[in-house]
């Protein structure tokens, strides 16, 4: 059984031709995440479930106009899923059982998806190698040595070691796109607002967003189709017509202009990372496209503004984890007081708990005004100047990270490092920006190597077109 | 220790008339069983998300309207973060920046003077759970929380508890009357906290906030101790302190409840899962169209038409009544509003229902009205006819004639009566040409007998005169 | 900018209401101060705008129908609740207010 190693296209054609059923498949799924069970990229799996719905599914005619009819998914564990355990990677949620699913998953179940489980991933979604979690560190499917990169990183190892061919991860500051990157996969974030984020267990709200992680560009546009749309439950959802994000695909990218800011390919990137990038820019130019190195300001500051920006929300969006409604409360506690302070602190690990820490101080007093306000002032700043950009040119190009995936006892407690990791990729979340990573080749150790496109708003179907044509290129 | 002014600032705050929650789609309606009135957003499940009703954001601008507020047009939330378990999310949204409506005022009047008191915003924000208390643990109750509610932070712009309390009143009439709160103290929905200070010059003293008082009557009270309070501790040489208060109702003073923690720990910050909407010109006029007739218009309407002042006042403490007279301008309001405060009122006290809930209509008080004051029926036929107008669907001719009530409009049926009284009664008739003043009286009564009290004496009076000087 | 002392970091774990032991005080000054190193250089930024961007979003709110109502059973929500007493969410019991 090697179904699950064929395209969405050719299993779907299997399927419609009766070759296979959706329990074949989902069966495959479990046997592949159980050889793969050193990869840890689930917390928890919805097996039985999951095999009933494919039984189920099994007996119906297939929907022939609908490529995702049957094709099994695997979903972040801070996506809220009725009936299914969601943790957010954290204690404080170890026994949580949702009673009601995310607009995503609504989305993902008419199109009669089935749902494989709930993707490892940093606790909280804190961190950029997945190493926070609550239920110990996902594994990169390249070299198990490796980290899988974070916060998503349970959905780009299932994915990468071809254990499901579908995920959903989310991205505050990086967090599809990095793992995606570290793990030889392609990664969207799309454009704020594009996705309803209503059932996301919010981290930092004005930057979260869910995207697909999947294989290769084509099925992952094919996978934002079911995604997107204006939900009336969150309002920063946007109200855009329908479109098929597969459709400029195949066409040539011709005479189009592209920027590579020069922080993007400063001292701090590998020399490794940016001769690949500078092969992306041949392929590019031999196609007449022009590719100029520009200077942008702010990009530099955009670890420090999601540090002020994202800290600060979390730490009141998380002020709801309090052991009063649900998840975790502290046995030992008789006043209030104790209880919330107990609960908290047993409930949240260490790095939740810092950034709640700092993301409190920076609000508190005068911080708000000094640091906050400020923060949001240059956030403001740092939007009109890709928009001044994008009035020009059709992409932004660069690495998506710095460098390619480290070992796992690398770089451990390191309170700042690990927002280096996302600093080529936060920019886009400040400015509500979709960004894509995709594989543009691997280093000496045969470790993935991503490109960063950036799309000015709402542009994703051009991000694509680009984007299949370089994989196309980079074979 | 006169030399002292007292100066009173007041947070007010009062839940919006809506039908739904503010940031969530569950029911506005607590008080009934414990958590039924809730969904996922109010129990703050992870992955929820606020929404903003409509109809709250229109109380708001109405709320501006009435209270001569500038309205800010954009329409943003705030965060304010604090941790208690009535409240679920772990911060309360609010409007910290942006009030929807700043610099208003109102027109109080205390023993005939006439003072604007300033209201230097007023915001919309969410209400929290209730708690009950045992020994050792607390109670929550969800339905209340997310209910909307409008904070109306006045200037310390009164300086006696009776501007206070006239502040309350008028502020209660002007949100009764443009239907936006209940404005029910004794239920909850609309709260008091109270700022006193006082001082010997013009400087302000150091000031105190007396929590959660539960009438206007007590805000005055409550008022009249802490002030006298303070004076007796600066005289005494003792400090002020910025300090959280309640009001004991049974020992008449205030009671200290905290001290005030200092600089700001709310960690206020812009809502983001709220982007901001925009109020435009037309939305205001239409909002503005559907404000009633505010009381102050009402009560000069009553008085320029002759209506008392206590019945005008009456008249505006009982809305819906007030409300019923609204298109009924032209008619003798002095005999409506009689009726209304009189009889009907009596009734409808008896039957416990609400004048909207009867059969009465403004056509029939129209009608009831003009026969009144024609002298067409008498006061007494209004009484026996009561319970029909009040309960059937028949007009009121239908109901005379039901009744079997000979009316008094009727002169032929009145003037066949009063002919057989005369004829019966040649003696009395003998005595009024001689001028005695007791045969008329006599006749009078006789007719009265004969008609059971139905006649309209003055047309009986008239008719009778006529047919004797034939 | 300096390290936060003792005091500070007791006041910001009160805030976010996380029990701290002594220990974790002293690796909480280190840490946050090093974080706080970061967050501080904005002060040396300048900027030529003063209006904050909260969101990215550039679409306006669409208020929601005041008659449209949804409950939830509390059957179905008190099954995550930790502690619950009848009808009632239970919590120790509240001082203050």
């Amino acid at each position: 059984m090697n179904n699950l190693e064929l395209s969405i296209k050719e299993i779907h054609s299997r399927l419609v031709n009766k070759e296979i059923t959706p329990l074949d498949l989902v069966e495959e799924c479990y046997e592949k995440i159980e050889a793969g069970n050193h990869l840890n990229s689930f917390i928890t799996l919805n097996k039985s479930e999951a095999m009933e719905y494919a039984k189920e599914l099994s007996s119906q005619e297939v929907e022939t106009d609908n490529l995702l009819w049957g094709i099994p998914i695997a979903i972040k564990d801070n996506i809220s899923t009725k009936d299914i355990r969601t943790t957010c990677a954290s204690k404080m949620l170890e026994n949580y059982i949702p009673i009601y699913d995310a607009t995503v998953i609504e989305k993902i179940k008419k199109q009669k998806m089935i749902i494989i489980g709930k993707t490892n991933m940093d606790e909280f979604a804190m961190g950029s190698t997945s190493r926070t979690s609550y239920f110990g560190s996902p594994k990169n499917p390249v070299d198990p040595t490796k980290i899988t990169g974070g916060s998503s990183g349970g959905s780009a190892a299932c994915v990468a070691g071809g254990l499901v061919p579908l995920s959903l991860g989310s991205d505050t500051g990086g967090s599809i796109r990095q793992p995606a990157s570290y793990t030889g996969i392609v990664g969207m974030k799309p454009t704020y607002g594009r996705v309803s984020r209503y059932g996301l267990i919010a981290f930092g709200s004005s930057l979260d967003q869910i995207g697909p992680m999947t294989r290769n560009v084509y099925e992952n546009a094919l996978l934002l189709n079911t995604l997107v749309g204006k939900d009336h439950r969150d309002l920063t959802s946007a109200e855009k017509e329908i479109e098929d994000f597969t459709r400029l695909i195949g066409q040539e990218v011709k005479g189009m202009k592209i920027a590579i800011p020069k922080y993007f390919v400063s001292d701090i990137v590998s020399p490794v990372i940016i001769e690949k990038l500078n092969h992306v820019v041949e392929l590019l130019k031999a196609n007449d496209n022009t590719v100029d190195y520009i200077d942008m300001k702010y990009l530099d500051q955009a670890v420090t503004l999601y540090q002020i920006i994202a800290m600060g929300e979390a730490s009141s969006n998380l002020a709801r984890f309090d052991g009063v409604k649900f998840g975790y409360r502290s046995e030992s506690s008789s006043t209030v007081e104790e209880m919330y302070e107990n609960t908290r602190g047993e409930g949240f690990g260490k790095e939740v708990k810092r950034r709640i820490m700092v993301g409190s101080y920076l609000l508190s007093g005068d911080n708000a005004k000094t640091y906050y306000d400020k923060a949001l002032m240059i956030r403001n700043a740092m939007k009109k100047e890709f928009d001044k950009v994008f009035k020009e040119y059709d992409f932004i190009l660069g690495p998506t990270t710095t460098t390619v995936a480290y070992r796992l006892d690398e770089n451990l407690d390191d309170p700042t490092k690990s927002f280096m990791d996302d600093v080529l990729v936060i920019p886009v979340n400040m400015a509500g920006l979709p960004g894509m990573s995709i594989p543009m080749g691997k280093d000496q150790e045969n470790m993935p190597i991503g490109l960063h496109i950036i799309g000015n708003r709402f542009e994703e179907a051009k991000m694509y077109q680009l984007a299949y044509d370089l994989e196309n290129k980079l074979k | 220790m006169n030399d002292y002014k007292t100066t009173v600032g007041i947070e007010v705050h009062c839940e919006l008339k809506t039908n739904a929650k503010m940031f969530s789609n569950s029911l506005n309606n607590y008080g009934g069983v414990a958590n039924v009135n809730i969904n996922e957003i109010d129990f703050a499940l992870p992955g929820t998300l606020p929404t903003i009703n409509q109809y709250g954001v229109e109380l708001g601008i109405k709320a501006a309207l009435v209270l001569n507020c500038t309205i800010n047009k954009k329409v943003v939330f705030d965060r304010k973060n604090y941790f208690y378990p009535d409240l679920p999310k772990g911060y309360q949204i609010t409007q910290a920046r942006n009030p929807i409506g700043v610099n208003g005022y109102v027109e109080i009047e205390v023993d005939g003077k006439k003072k604007k008191i300033g209201i230097h915003d007023i915001h919309l924000e969410e209400d929290t759970c209730k708690s009950t208390h045992a020994d050792t643990k607390s109670y929550l109750d969800f339905n209340r929380n997310g209910v909307p509610l409008l904070e109306i932070v006045s200037e310390a712009d009164m300086n006696s508890p009776e501007e206070a309390m006239a502040y309350l009143e008028k502020l209660k009439e002007l949100l009764l009357y443009a239907n936006i709160s209940d404005c029910k103290m004794e239920e909850g929905s609309m709260r008091c906290d109270v700022n006193v200070s006082v001082s010997k010059t013009d400087k302000l003293g150091t000031r105190t906030e007396t929590k959660n008082i539960g009438s206007i009557s007590s805000v005055g009270r409550a008022i009249t101790s802490e002030a006298a309070r303070q004076i007796q501790e600066l005289e005494q040489e003792n400090e002020i302190h910025e300090e959280t208060r309640r009001f004991d109702e049974k020992q008449e003073r205030t009671i200290l409840m905290r001290v005030k923690e200092t600089g700001n720990d709310y960690r206020y910050f812009p809502e983001p899962d709220l982007p901001p909407y925009y109020i435009d010109e037309t939305y205001i006029d239409e909002v503005r169209k559907t404000i009633d007739v505010m009381p102050d218009k009402r009560r000069s309407i009553y008085l320029e038409k002759g209506i008392s002042l206590v019945n005008a006042n009456k008249l505006i403490q009982n809305k819906p009544l007030s409300d019923f007279l609204l298109g009924l301008e032209d008619i003798d309001l002095v005999i409506a509003s009689n009726l209304l405060l009189g009889d009907i009122s009596s009734y409808l006290n008896k039957t416990e229902k609400k004048i909207t809930e009867t059969s009465l209509t403004q056509a029939k008080l129209r009608e009831v009205v003009m026969l009144l004051k024609e002298n067409k029926i008498t006061n007494k036929v209004f009484k026996d006819i009561l319970v029909d107008l009040m309960e059937t669907d028949l007009g009121i001719s239908e109901i005379i004639e039901k009744k079997g009530i000979k009316t008094i409009s009727d002169e032929s049926a009145l003037l066949d009566v009063i002919t057989k009284v005369i004829e019966a009664n040649p003696e009395s008739v003998k005595d009024y040409h001689e001028g005695k003043d007791r045969a008329i009286k006599y006749l009078m009564g006789q007719i009265m007998k004969e008609t059971k009290g139905q006649a309209n004496p003055a047309l009986v009076n008239q008719l009778l005169q006529q047919e004797l000087a034939k | 900018m300096n390290k936060l002392t003792k005091e500070e970091v007791r006041h910001v774990a009160h805030l976010a209401r996380i029990k701290v032991t002594d220990e974790e005080i002293e690796k909480y000054q280190i840490d946050l101060g090093k974080l706080l190193e970061d967050v501080d250089k904005i002060n040396d930024i300048e900027v030529e705008t003063d209006e904050l961007l909260v969101t990215p979003v550039d679409q306006e709110a669409i208020l929601r129908n005041d008659q449209e109502t949804r409950s939830v059973n509390f059957d179905e929500i008190k099954k995550n609740v930790p502690a619950v007493t009848g009808n009632f969410v239970e919590v120790p019991v509240m001082i203050g207010e």
